[in-house]
């Protein structure tokens, strides 16, 4: 079972994703951290191997963790669930900086588990 | 189901991998030249002149293309030529990814035509608006129909939308959403619900039949990631016209009961949402010097 780390500043969005990843039978998810400076520090001591992460939080926004958390672990899998997946811009940035994957809000729970098992 | 990049769309659908779509984006930037950039490798102005006229874009809201006329550094001709060489050269996410190898011409072709089927229902109809938000008509119309759509997809809740009105305030309302738009326009959406429409966006968010049990902070966050749906949407739809947008993370507003005052230089439009009986829903979008 691997283990999912969800980022983001809304507690909904978090509920729907633990729910999704707890039904999937393959994901659990380790913890719930509301911005980027958190997803870190959580990053550190949950030891996900898949970070869900949205790009526009309060405090450390989404795609400054990502530079960070990229160069602090070289084994976590980061995929960006946001509702700005289609601006191409934010997308490509996600891209350069190391993302696996973008998925746009709103999602559908195989949206998420297609992408989540394809990594 | 959400306004997708075309890139996106290619490698949710296992089309083509996110490194394909990563070494196609790097061609785009390495080949589609900014409009400054274009101006020099035409040799019409200098990179000195384009630091001169960004220096002086801190001052001035305008765009380069106009600065540079407007600083004498390029004749209004030469500016639409620049132009006309930046769309004649610039090429698209497709493109570069058949030139990387990544796609064949046909595919191209095939996955183009499922993509705009695909996001089509993302088409905005049109909508009457003031006459004051006509500069940004486009905009304005993807926003108000975008609410609408997301009203239908992720609430489900039958509506019929009202006519537009002009207000110096909205009225007092169980819970008010709103989410700051900047960048190309200074705006501000909000979304004014009853207590009743708020339950119905927090069964449709959250997934479950009875949210009567959950805890008010839980109801506003799901008010707050509608809005932030609707207008991460919006921003995504304004960017294919070429419109830089950023939004600020969601905000809820609790209404005094003489209702919220439009802020000093905003001027403020309200779409009411008519629903069942003695439930209400209100989209409103102030913006800032129209």
């Amino acid at each position: 079972m691997k283990k999912v780390l969800v980022v983001d500043d809304s507690l909904s969005v978090a509920r729907q994703l633990e729910k999704i990843l707890s039904e999937s039978g393959d994901f659990s998810c380790v913890g719930h951290a509301k911005n980027g400076a958190e997803a870190i520090k959580m990053n550190h001591a949950e030891n996900p191997d898949i970070i869900c992460m949205d790009m526009n939080m309060p405090g450390m926004d989404g795609l400054t963790a990502l530079r960070s958390l990229v160069v602090l672990d070289k084994e976590v899998k980061v995929v960006m669930v946001t509702s700005l997946g289609g601006v191409g811009d934010k997308f490509a940035e996600a891209l350069k900086l190391g993302a696996k994957n973008v998925i746009s809000k709103p999602f559908e729970a195989d949206t998420v588990l297609n992408v989540l098992r394809a990594l | 189901m959400a306004v997708k990049f075309f890139g996106q769309y290619l490698i949710e659908h296992d089309l083509v991998t996110s490194e394909a779509v990563l070494r196609a984006i790097e061609l785009q930037e390495r080949t589609n030249l900014k409009l400054g950039e274009m101006a020099v490798a035409m040799g019409l102005i200098t990179t000195r002149d384009i630091e001169t006229a960004h220096a002086a874009q801190y001052s001035r809201d305008m765009k380069l293309g106009d600065l540079l006329v407007e600083l004498g550094m390029l004749t209004p001709v030469q500016l639409q030529d620049v132009i006309e060489h930046q769309k004649a050269t610039h090429i698209y996410i497709g493109e570069a990814l058949v030139k990387v190898g990544a796609l064949t011409p046909e595919k191209l072709e095939q996955y183009l035509d499922e993509f705009k089927a695909d996001q089509a229902q993302y088409i905005a109809e049109r909508v009457d608006l003031p006459p004051w938000l006509n500069t940004d008509k486009a905009l304005w119309e993807a926003t108000v129909d975008l609410t609408y759509k997301m009203i239908t997809r992720v609430i489900g809740i039958q509506f019929r939308p009202g006519k537009f009105e002009e207000v110096s305030k909205i009225s007092a309302s169980h819970l008010i959403a709103a989410m700051d738009l900047s960048g190309d326009v200074a705006a501000r959406y909000l979304l004014s619900v009853s207590e009743g429409v708020a339950k119905a966006i927090a069964r449709a968010v959250l997934k479950e039949d009875d949210v009567e049990n959950e805890p008010e902070e839980i109801i506003e966050d799901t008010v707050m990631e509608f809005v932030n749906i609707v207008c991460g949407n919006v921003v995504a739809k304004a960017s294919q016209s070429g419109l830089l947008l950023e939004i600020a993370p969601p905000v809820t507003i609790k209404p005094q009961a003489n209702g919220l005052p439009v802020p000093d230089g905003y001027r403020a439009v309200v779409f009411p949402i008519h629903v069942s009986d003695g439930e209400t829903m209100e989209m409103a979008i102030f913006v800032k010097g129209a």
